[in-house]
């Protein structure tokens, strides 16, 4: 389909040759026909798509955790941003303690240590938030909540960025360190499937892909699960049922809190973002577009929605990168003309079953 | 943690069993009085269900009915008064608590969980996770037509089929009492008898206390009455030979 397409471009810009050749050259329109047949080459597209895919897993590593809490809980949790920097920062400091050196089976598997160790230091962290600051609140109106996490960001952040501060660390940009402990393979770029890929990419695409796949299992395979999606529909009528409801509250944002540790990690990897204070307001705004796209608490329009914002943001950043001019910027002007264009079609997002701030 | 944890401790089973010798009333209502924000709904509710048998709570709409079921099973905790099953005060504990006691509920409107499928819906309600094979299997067998709609999303389900799902759920929650609330409303006459059907099928395992504006189907069912008028019982007794052209149930249901 595509190869048909930049047949047809090509052949459209050589019938315009006839026209005057220094003409053509001059309009604009030209320019832009070449790059369109530039944009849709076979080669260019998949690497597109498979950019693309690698922002899609990260996006959605962070949104799955925000839209299970919203899901179950009603809660908007805006501390979730705050706790992916926890996440990059723990797993960071496992992989720095801990590695000297090693080749690239040694580092991806104490990476899966760091993602564990994050996963479960967040976990906890969210179990007690849940516990002991957001349970009082449930009675309380929506407000209540979204105050308290963002004042718990304010405190998060501000805690972070004094233990960095004291470790000498420069708190704006990416730990180097950290970042250093990733393989020489995950910089490079590899022959795959006839694509050229960066080793990231693929990791950032396959670990995605498990810890999605997990969660799904998880909510579809399990008992838990479940009760986790009857709760989400109806909490009262599952607590009539003899679901303690409560309870499931507690684990839904322990595990919605754990995956942030596991995106930390990811991040902390990744050279586009690495462990930085400021790596939790720059992954809590995509997480927000893609969970309204979605459907507010929809793991399925969650998945979804960040596969087109990651989709998006891959094809804008070509666009805007190699053809008009170089706007770091816009792509994320795009996504969020998704979230408003969304909005104002389908408010209750691609999948959802609530409206954006319907009651 | 188990999904059992999440679904309430099995020492609930012992918890019943403790009390099943009790001798009294399975359910008491004592001087029961409950609010929605100021708005004061249940203003000294007191009745009884004893086990095995089927108690209608009738009256106008907006007098306190649904509130006195949702007061007994703590989703609207009373201010004052008294909730007691076999004997033991529940008032302010957890629902989910009361779930595992044997207390079921099937509520106005049914409640599907709409995006799970017939069988997840009803596999909720089960509260021995090694039994939700058997007990599914119970309820389709209680409610054949539900067969061929088992891994059909129950939002998809009609009236009538969402209706006989919501009545599955309490039958295979081991409840010795089951607070049902309008089963027929909205339902055309010929699912209603179904419903009645199935009712009565239900009525030889658990107790019933039961919501119902359709009056000939409540004394059907039942074997007593409350009436209900300005969240008080009015008028209480068996319902041999109640019509509705009886004087003391025109003078609050007309």
């Amino acid at each position: 389909m595509t190869v048909a397409i930049s047949q047809f471009l090509v052949a459209f810009v050589d019938a315009l040759a006839p026209v005057g050749a220094d003409l053509v050259g001059q309009l604009p329109v030209a320019g832009i026909v070449a790059d369109f047949v530039k944009f849709l080459s076979p080669s260019n597209l998949a690497g597109i798509v498979v950019d693309g895919l690698a922002k899609a897993s990260v996006f959605a590593l962070i949104a799955v955790g925000l839209t299970l809490i919203f899901g179950l809980m009603g809660v908007l949790n805006f501390a979730h941003g705050s706790f992916t920097i926890v996440g990059a920062y723990v797993a960071g400091l496992v992989m720095v303690v801990v590695l000297s050196g090693g080749g690239f089976g040694a580092r991806i598997a104490w990476f899966f240590v760091a993602v564990v160790v994050a996963f479960a230091v967040l976990a906890a962290l969210g179990a007690f938030i849940e516990t002991q600051l957001i349970r009082p609140l449930y009675d309380r109106p929506p407000l209540y909540q979204i105050l308290l996490t963002f004042g718990l960001t304010l405190v998060i952040d501000e805690i972070v960025r004094m233990i960095v501060d004291f470790y000498g660390l420069q708190p704006r940009s990416a730990w180097q360190e950290a970042l250093g402990t990733r393989p020489t393979w995950f910089r490079e770029n590899h022959d795959f499937l006839g694509l050229t890929v960066e080793g990231m990419d693929l990791f950032e695409i396959a670990l995605g892909a498990v810890v999605v796949a997990a969660v799904w299992l998880f909510l579809t395979r399990t008992r838990y699960g479940l009760f986790i999606r009857a709760g989400s529909e109806d909490s009262e009528m599952a607590e009539a049922l003899g679901v303690d409801v409560r309870r499931v509250f507690t684990v839904v944002f322990g595990i919605g809190a754990g995956l942030t540790g596991v995106a930390g990690a990811l991040l902390m990897w990744d050279p586009s973002w690495g462990a930085s204070v400021t790596v939790g307001a720059d992954a809590l705004l995509p997480a927000f577009v893609v969970v309204i796209v979605g459907g507010l608490g929809t793991f399925k329009g969650t998945v979804v929605a960040a596969l087109i914002v990651g989709l998006a943001d891959a094809t804008m950043t070509w666009w805007f990168q190699n053809v008009f001019v170089t706007m770091s910027w816009l792509p994320e002007v795009v996504v969020f003309a998704i979230l408003v264009l969304v909005l104002v079609v389908k408010p209750r997002g691609l999948y959802g079953v609530q409206e954006v701030g319907g009651h | 943690m188990s999904a059992d944890d999440a679904g309430g401790s099995n020492d609930d089973a012992a918890d019943v069993d403790a009390t099943s010798r009790f001798e009294g009333p399975l359910l008491e209502l004592e001087d029961v009085h409950a609010y929605y924000g100021e708005s004061h709904v249940l203003e000294g509710v007191t009745l009884e269900v004893d086990r095995g048998e089927t108690v209608a709570l009738i009256g106008r709409n907006g007098v306190g009915k649904t509130t006195t079921l949702r007061a007994a099973l703590q989703l609207t905790p009373p201010r004052e008064g008294h909730v007691r099953l076999r004997g033991e005060e529940v008032t302010g504990d957890p629902t989910h608590e009361l779930a595992h006691q044997g207390v079921g509920w099937i509520p106005e409107d049914r409640r599907m969980f709409e995006e799970l499928t017939v069988a997840e819906n009803i596999g909720v309600a089960v509260k021995d996770a090694t039994q939700v094979d058997r007990k599914l299997e119970y309820a389709l067998e209680t409610f054949p037509e539900l067969r061929e709609h088992r891994d059909r999303k129950a939002g998809d389900l009609s009236g009538g089929q969402q209706q006989m799902v919501a009545i599955a759920r309490g039958l295979v929650g081991d409840n010795e009492l089951l607070l049902v609330d309008e089963p027929s409303e909205g339902l055309a006459p010929q699912i209603v008898q179904t419903v009645a059907d199935a009712l009565e099928r239900v009525s030889d395992e658990a107790s019933l206390l039961l919501v119902e504006q359709n009056f000939p189907l409540a004394m059907d069912l039942a074997d007593r009455f409350y009436l209900v008028d300005n969240g008080r019982v009015v008028e209480s007794g068996s319902t041999d030979g109640v019509t509705a052209d009886d004087e003391r149930i025109q003078r609050y249901l007309a």
